[in-house]
């Protein structure tokens, strides 16, 4: 099966933005130590899946895949220093526009089929592929970051042909209607995100409009208080009623 | 009688079962969903718990959580009204946070267990840590301490408990004034994950001098009735989310040390980190040989009981056997918020329900037995299997692969409560060579080279190669006290001697671990020393393994040489 890696249309369109997001080194140091962190987790979330499955040819995939990526978090990491420590000041950081290689999705390895876990793995991989190649043809500033990405490159191509025949092996019927079922997860789950971080935003908004608002009334009571807390040892409160949550 | 005891939602969830009186199991969370320090509401751990002692949730008479989350609640918000306005950042995150799950844990309980919220109980934090400290020890009357970050107001609580009459807390240590705060913020400010990079701390500060120390007990300072507060100008996790230690901390000590920064020990960046190290940590030292101090000259009692994550001190915990007129000094295997799951149910049975004290089992080995599908895995990718005869067989061959270098994950019986490894599930191999240690820390756990291995040793032979103090048996069988090395056999024994001449010993006792202890005896037997390093099997940033293809996974990935699990054992094929 062929593998084509090529940025997605959307981060073509930002390619501009992108740019500018790698431009800055201690912004770059930065963005490659959270490509550090990612790459281990998902190092582990592969090593939890080679002990989930009961194929053998997968469980070998998924443990090879995993030194990938901790093979991958180590670059990255090494690569990070390298550049931080040439870096100086702190740059804006614009995490949202690169999450790394799982995207926005969350993978629940013991809740997934195994199709459904390869499809999901395949299109993973195939975005990060694809926004590896977009960062090292903008990487011509920094060779050697360019130079990692390209080396890293290799070992996706790997993975998408891979779990891309795998997929094919256990799942030969539905193997197209599982990537469409991933596909529209991976949206599905990166609404939810988007959703719960305009939440949550709007909770920190009304939280913080209450802390001004009605907390500084009861503020005074309880700076009297801790003024007139004694230092030291105060006395336990006793066995306590266990039917109690206070 | 039958109580589920349960920690939760802060780190190391953990689940516990008491059956009349008695512990039946207990594991944490994240030995079974494998995410290292997992907070999340123990399910798979009640749900394993239940299954093992063969109940369902309406068989239990109580389900007592380890703390009060409406007191914690309180807490964070008088924090956050004291401290207003420097709190308006932190304060609707840590409102979402306790709002969002940590609340309403009856409510949680009740619908993914189905126990009636009348069966539902809520401990102190404190309390638990208590009774997980004193009911396991072998002492009808011990003193008791309990130390940690915070629970709900208290971080350290003074007491004493008789197995006959109960636990009675003296007096406690409220937030923010807080021995784990303290150490806490010092383990962020050099560069270490909080609640997780602490020991990464102890093994720094043994190569650094004390030389910051006066600098630490002026932002510690004492109180007239012998305790301490914290000079809060110092921190700030009383008021800020994002870090916990001030710009004055850092003017103090010099720029923090950035978490990606290698550290290196021939700079003089690292070299400061090691000293403001030494210097929190022998402060540490100092007020917990103080309390303890007074509270023996109290109470009169010959026995300590040590609970909470302070007591995972280990070079604080082998200075508090010395030098605090305690004759013996008990640490439970898991004195963190792990051990409150049966810490809380113990407290409910004595304490609440007043069923007269049981002797408990003294041993660590409460979670899940190891299974019997390695061969089969193994055989399936193509890999050399061989199912030994019997114990013995096993002992001896094991005993001879360790004695050629070998490096081998071990897996026998029921998993460890708490964080040490102590030999059911372990990685283990010969003492002798520095150049074993670098190859622990370079292809298996790839940690710090900083950070010492430990030894086990049978505990008839254990004063022949450490310097124990009276005592010092007792607080090595689970691993708790870090103990010199004897000069003459330092050389011997390169690979777990830490910079200093110590080591973190573990005294096996053959009664609590008999094919562990005859392991030790046939390697001796061989080696001419019955020592043995011993390191938790685990990778960095992994949980302890629990079954054997986690076992398996760990020894692909790694530079293990074999594995064994029961009688099954497994060489990589260059090893074969």
């Amino acid at each position: 099966m062929g593998v084509r890696v090529a940025p997605s249309l959307f981060d073509r369109l930002l390619r501009p933005l992108h740019r500018w997001v790698w431009l800055d080194a201690h912004r770059r140091g930065k963005k490659l130590l959270r490509f550090a962190e990612t790459e281990a987790a998902g190092g582990r979330d592969l090593v939890r899946a080679a002990e989930l499955t009961e194929d053998a040819l997968l469980r070998r995939l998924y443990l090879r895949h995993s030194q990938d990526e901790h093979r991958h978090a180590a670059l990255f990491l090494g690569r990070a220093r390298e550049v931080l420590q040439g870096a100086t000041g702190e740059a804006f950081e614009a995490n949202w526009l690169a999450p790394g290689e799982r995207g926005f999705d969350d993978l629940r390895v013991g809740k997934q089929s195994q199709d459904a876990l390869l499809a999901f793995l395949h299109l993973s991989e195939k975005a990060a592929a694809g926004r590896f190649a977009l960062y090292r043809s903008l990487l011509s500033n920094d060779p050697q970051t360019r130079d990692l990405f390209g080396r890293i490159l290799e070992d996706e191509a790997f993975h998408m042909s891979y779990t891309r025949s795998q997929l094919a092996r256990i799942s030969p019927r539905k193997q197209g209607l599982r990537l469409w079922q991933s596909r529209a997860g991976r949206i599905w789950k990166a609404y939810l995100r988007v959703a719960t971080a305009i939440a949550s935003l709007f909770g920190t908004i009304l939280l913080t409009a209450q802390y001004f608002l009605v907390l500084p009334v009861f503020v005074l009571l309880a700076k009297r208080s801790a003024r007139n807390e004694p230092d030291g040892f105060a006395r336990s409160r006793g066995r306590g009623d266990l039917k109690s949550q206070h | 009688m039958r109580i589920l005891g349960i920690s939760a939602h802060y780190h190391d969830s953990a689940a516990g079962l008491l059956i009349d009186g008695l512990p039946v199991c207990a594991v944490e969370e994240e030995r079974l969903s494998r995410r290292k320090n997992d907070a999340a509401f123990p399910l798979s751990a009640i749900e394993w718990c239940l299954d093992y002692a063969k109940l369902a949730p309406e068989d239990l008479d109580a389900v007592v959580f380890y703390e009060k989350p409406m007191l914690k609640f309180e807490r964070i918000l008088t924090m956050a009204l004291r401290n207003f306005p420097h709190t308006w950042r932190s304060f609707p995150r840590a409102m979402k946070n306790a709002l969002g799950e940590k609340l309403w844990v009856k409510g949680i309980i009740t619908s993914q267990l189905g126990v009636p919220a009348k069966r539902i109980l809520f401990t102190e934090h404190h309390q638990s840590h208590a009774a997980a400290a004193f009911y396991p020890s072998p002492y009808a009357e011990a003193a008791i301490l309990t130390a940690d970050g915070v629970g709900e107001w208290a971080t350290l609580s003074l007491g004493r408990g008789s197995k006959q009459d109960g636990i009675e807390l003296l007096r406690e240590l409220r937030f923010p004034h807080s021995l784990g705060m303290l150490y806490s913020t010092f383990t962020a400010y050099l560069g270490f994950p909080v609640n997780e990079g602490e020991y990464k701390v102890i093994g720094l500060a043994s190569y650094g001098k004390p030389s910051r120390a006066n600098e630490v007990r002026k932002i510690v300072r004492r109180t007239k009735d012998g305790a301490f507060s914290l000079d809060l100008d110092y921190f700030d996790f009383h008021a800020a989310a994002r870090r916990s230690y001030s710009p004055k901390l850092e003017e103090t000590f010099g720029p923090a040390r950035d978490p990606w920064e290698p550290l290196d020990l021939g700079s003089s960046d690292g070299m400061r980190f090691a000293d403001v190290a030494a210097s929190v940590q022998l402060v540490l030292e100092e007020l917990l040989i103080d309390l303890a101090r007074s509270l023996q000259q109290e109470t009169k009692l010959e026995a300590l009981c040590l609970g909470g994550g302070v007591a995972l001190n280990s070079v604080a915990n082998a200075r508090l056997l010395r030098e605090t007129g305690f004759k013996s000094l008990y640490v439970p295997c898991a004195p963190g918020d792990a051990g409150c799951a049966l810490g809380a149910a113990l407290w409910a049975d004595r304490m609440h329900f007043k069923n007269p004290h049981r002797e408990l089992p003294d041993h660590p080995y409460w979670g899940p037995a190891v299974d019997e599908d390695l061969g089969r895995i193994a055989r399936e990718d193509g890999l050399p299997v061989l199912d030994l005869p019997d114990e013995a067989a096993l002992v001896n061959r094991i005993a001879d692969e360790l004695a050629q270098g070998r490096i081998v994950g071990w897996m026998q019986g029921a998993s460890e409560l708490g964080p040490r490894a102590l030999g059911h599930r372990s990685i283990l191999a010969a003492p002798q060579d520095v150049a074993m240690r670098e190859q622990l820390n370079r292809s298996i756990k790839y940690r710090e080279e900083f950070r010492p291995f430990a030894p086990a040793v049978p505990v008839e032979h254990a004063r022949r190669y450490f310097e124990l103090p009276e005592g010092g048996e007792r607080l090595g069988r689970f691993m708790s006290g870090v103990f010199p090395v004897r000069p003459e056999f330092r050389e011997r024994l390169k690979a777990v001697t830490h910079v200093d001449g110590s080591a973190r010993v573990q005294a096996v006792e053959e009664k609590t671990a008999p094919l562990f202890h005859a392991l030790l005896t046939a390697y001796g037997e061989r080696s001419g020393i019955p020592v043995l390093l011993n390191t938790s099997f685990n990778l960095a940033g992994e949980p302890i393994v629990n079954r054997s293809i986690e076992g398996y996974s760990t020894f692909r990935r790694s530079g293990i040489d074999l594995l064994v699990a029961g009688r099954t054992l497994v060489a990589k094929k260059e090893a074969a």
